[in-house]
């Protein structure tokens, strides 16, 4: 495992991993993240009735926040997790991916989506999917053309990621498969049919309710059997691989595979609880997704199970200390979760600024973090070089993890304030005046994490480009700071 | 790939496919799946007042965005006609046509300005929405091309539309899109400027007399319907004003004048055409069921 930084490993020729796909999607989902959560912060100020940008038509609040979420669902995470698992997938089967010609085929194409998202949506071209806003390139209501399919794009994208991916996976040389690859391999297929679902039947079949349920499905699918799978998969890869021990439980790993395999996708109706979609379906949404905060335990205890004994890597060992932190804001969401999808809760809470409170909290405080950890795990070790300076890196960590707790406590305690006086029947303009001070907390938040996001950019690019070659027999010292 | 079968088709395929089924397709079989969708013409027939009002309050820009119209007459042209005149029937037919293509244009421009991510089309049975927003729309409601991909929205950054129809004027809708908070105060809506542009108006100026009489100062004026692309156009209309005045014009107006004003867009009118229609339009009871 660790004589990768040494000497490149050799499948018939081949490089093992291709250093430099890894390296190169990580470049544009830092990218990406940048752009996104720059976004992010300057609609922030919308809120406070201060944005600079008012009147100008391609930059309004409501084009920029479909960039905001589009682009860190397909511009930083997509690309975030295909680099990490050009590194993992290669590593476990001990076999390359079908073709590096195909891998930067799909990493141009993937970024020239990306953009064409963002540039459709500024210009107007929009589809009303939540979360997946990306341009059918159809005039609405017909088949004429009239900008780039971007939808047709990403399909074809995603299933050319599961022949790129699939082929390492059957040609393992172990004669099991680990249960990393198991998450992985569903959750090629996950992606394609979740995006085909949710890109067709809401937009070209199905009207109303029908069409709502799709699109929580859909919603929730991007989220639990694309997101969820991959940053599990990398977990149960990355942990073991850092602190140099097994996982505690095998068993339980397996256990969480199959319950979050037939659970998970039963939730997605719970985006529109209290609705015209049948009460049946939606009282199954409630239990499965109760049933799902369950599954979600099997890879926290696994984590902190195998933590156990390590703690002192909290302190040396920062990617570890950013999936310690992404683990327990996992424990706190996904507690949140089970609690807030009851139709009691919901009353409440739908509609207000709770929800974009979990969201961030399980997007950036989790899967994102996760993601940090393994792109700071994996810099030095693809650039060669030493980083350019540990401070900023510590500066990243302390910057984002407290902005987004500060954002998290504070979008949730708006939302329960917008909530309650929703309810008790306060005029509108009250209830836009009591939630002014919180929106102002949250482009507090916002700036803090941007900051750290830049510097950590900053740090990225001087140690790519630095001189201190980074010393690969570090990699075999155990607890060796990272 | 027998070691992955499996996890691709049980747990890939499988699970998702039942999860569709479950909560995708047998909802949709027990409601909406039995009723095929309402079309555009079918929602769009009933044609607001607020709608046919727009055509009186901005003609220029109406007749331009919306050529449909032609043919479509206001109530006061229609009371001058015989009951069984050709002209009522092709008059409505006109309004149709016209109302059609502001609905869909107006709820495209809703997406594309994303409004949707902050209002909701979705009043729920909680909460006293109903006392707040009005009637809850029913599965049967949103069975129709316009939901088509529907437009419940998750957030209430700003109110629920669902019931918006008929709530407020033309005039409040194109003033709060420029500037919520002119009619808002204290709103976070976004300005949408570029839903108006530079026209020119021709005003008249009450009677010195009445003004006195009423306690209006001097030079007191008002606009009178229609926005011009050009000045030319504006004096041209001015001219027609004055070489045949209408009925009560002679006695109050002192004198007409041209002056630059601002006129909605076409996108502006047809988003204005939606939001009134919003909640207008309700599912007939089904065939053979009553």
């Amino acid at each position: 495992m660790t004589t990768n930084t040494v000497a490149p490993v050799l499948v018939d020729g081949r490089e093992l991993v291709n250093k430099a796909l890894v390296k190169w999607h990580f470049v544009m989902a830092v990218c990406f993240m940048l752009t996104s959560m720059i976004g992010g912060l300057l609609i922030s100020f919308q809120f406070l009735d201060a944005y600079m940008f008012e009147g100008i038509p391609w930059l309004a609040y409501g084009r920029v926040r479909l960039l905001h979420t589009n682009e860190i669902a397909y511009g930083f995470l997509v690309n975030a997790f295909l680099g990490a698992i050009y590194y993992a997938i290669p590593r476990m089967t001990g076999r390359p991916v079908f073709s590096d010609k195909l891998g930067w085929f799909i990493l141009w194409v993937w970024q020239f989506t990306v953009v064409a998202t963002s540039v459709g949506q500024l210009l107007g071209f929009t589809q009303a999917l939540e979360w997946g806003e990306t341009p059918t390139g159809f005039k609405p209501g017909t088949f004429e053309l009239e900008y780039i399919p971007v939808d047709f794009l990403i399909e074809v994208g995603a299933v050319l990621v599961a022949i790129q991916f699939l082929t390492s996976i059957f040609r393992s040389i172990h004669q099991r498969l680990y249960v990393s690859l198991w998450y992985f391999s569903a959750a090629f297929i996950w992606l394609i049919l979740t995006y085909v679902m949710g890109n067709n039947l809401p937009e070209w079949v199905l009207p109303g309710s029908s069409g709502a349920a799709t699109v929580g499905l859909f919603i929730h699918d991007l989220v639990g059997l694309f997101v969820t799978p991959l940053g599990w998969g990398l977990m149960y890869f990355f942990v073991p691989i850092i602190l140099r021990k097994p996982v505690w439980s095998h068993a339980l790993s397996t256990i969480g595979f199959w319950a979050l395999a037939f659970f998970y996708p039963l939730n997605g109706v719970h985006h529109f609880l209290l609705s015209s979609i049948p009460m049946s379906v939606q009282y199954g949404a409630v239990i499965s997704t109760i049933a799902v905060e369950i599954v979600v335990t099997t890879v926290v205890v696994n984590f902190f199970a195998t933590m156990r004994g390590s703690g002192a890597a909290l302190r040396t060992n920062l990617p570890i200390r950013w999936f310690y932190t992404g683990m327990v804001f996992y424990f706190t969401t996904c507690l949140q979760c089970a609690f807030q999808t009851t139709l009691t809760v919901q009353e409440i809470i739908h509609f207000t600024d709770w929800v974009p409170g979990h969201a961030h909290l399980v997007m950036l405080g989790v899967f994102a973090m996760w993601l940090m950890g393994i792109i700071t795990w994996m810099w030095p070790r693809l650039t060669g070089r030493e980083w350019y300076s540990r401070a900023l890196n510590s500066w990243h960590y302390w910057l984002t993890m407290l902005g987004v707790l500060i954002m998290f406590f504070d979008l949730v305690a708006g939302g329960l304030v917008h909530g309650f006086m929703f309810k008790a029947m306060a005029p509108w303009m009250d209830i836009v005046e009591a939630l002014k001070p919180f929106w102002g907390v949250r482009t507090f938040a916002g700036a803090m994490i941007v900051a750290g996001q830049v510097l950590w950019a900053w740090n990225l690019y001087k140690t790519a480009h630095g001189s201190m070659p980074y010393d690969a027999s570090r990699d075999i010292v155990q607890g060796e700071e990272n | 790939m027998d070691r992955v079968k499996p996890i691709l088709f049980v747990a890939g395929i499988g699970c998702f496919v039942f999860s569709v089924a479950l909560s995708g397709l047998y909802p949709w079989l027990i409601s909406g799946g039995r009723e095929p969708e309402h079309t555009l013409e079918q929602v769009s027939a009933d044609v607001t007042p607020e709608f046919r009002e727009l055509k009186a309050q901005f003609p220029v820009k109406f007749a331009a965005a919306f050529p449909e119209a032609a043919a479509a007459l206001s109530g006061q042209e229609l009371a001058k006609l015989d009951a069984m005149d050709a002209r009522r029937a092709a008059s409505e037919k006109a309004w149709q046509a016209a109302h059609a293509k502001a609905l869909r244009r107006g709820r495209d421009i809703y997406i594309a300005e994303a409004c949707w991510h902050c209002h909701s089309q979705f009043v729920r049975p909680v909460a006293n929405e109903e006392q707040r927003f009005g009637r809850i729309r029913t599965m049967r409601d949103d069975n129709n091309t316009l939901q088509r991909p529907m437009l419940w929205g998750t957030r209430r950054v700003g109110p629920d539309l669902t019931n918006e129809g008929g709530l407020r004027s033309n005039d409040w809708h194109m003033a709060h899109l420029v500037d919520p908070s002119a009619t808002s105060p204290g709103s976070i809506m976004p300005r949408y400027t570029w839903m108006q542009e530079k026209g020119w108006q021709v005003r008249a100026t009450i009677d010195s007399n009445i003004a006195a009489r009423e306690g209006l100062p001097e030079e007191t004026s008002h606009a009178l319907p229609g926005v011009y692309p050009t000045q030319a156009e504006a004096e041209a209309a001015m001219k027609r004003l004055q070489d045949a005045p209408p009925a009560n014009m002679e006695e109050e107006v002192e004198r007409l004048f041209v002056t630059e004003a601002m006129g909605p867009t076409a996108d502006a009118l047809a988003l204005i055409a939606y939001l009134q229609w919003l909640g207008r339009w309700q599912a007939p009871v089904a065939e053979g069921t009553r």
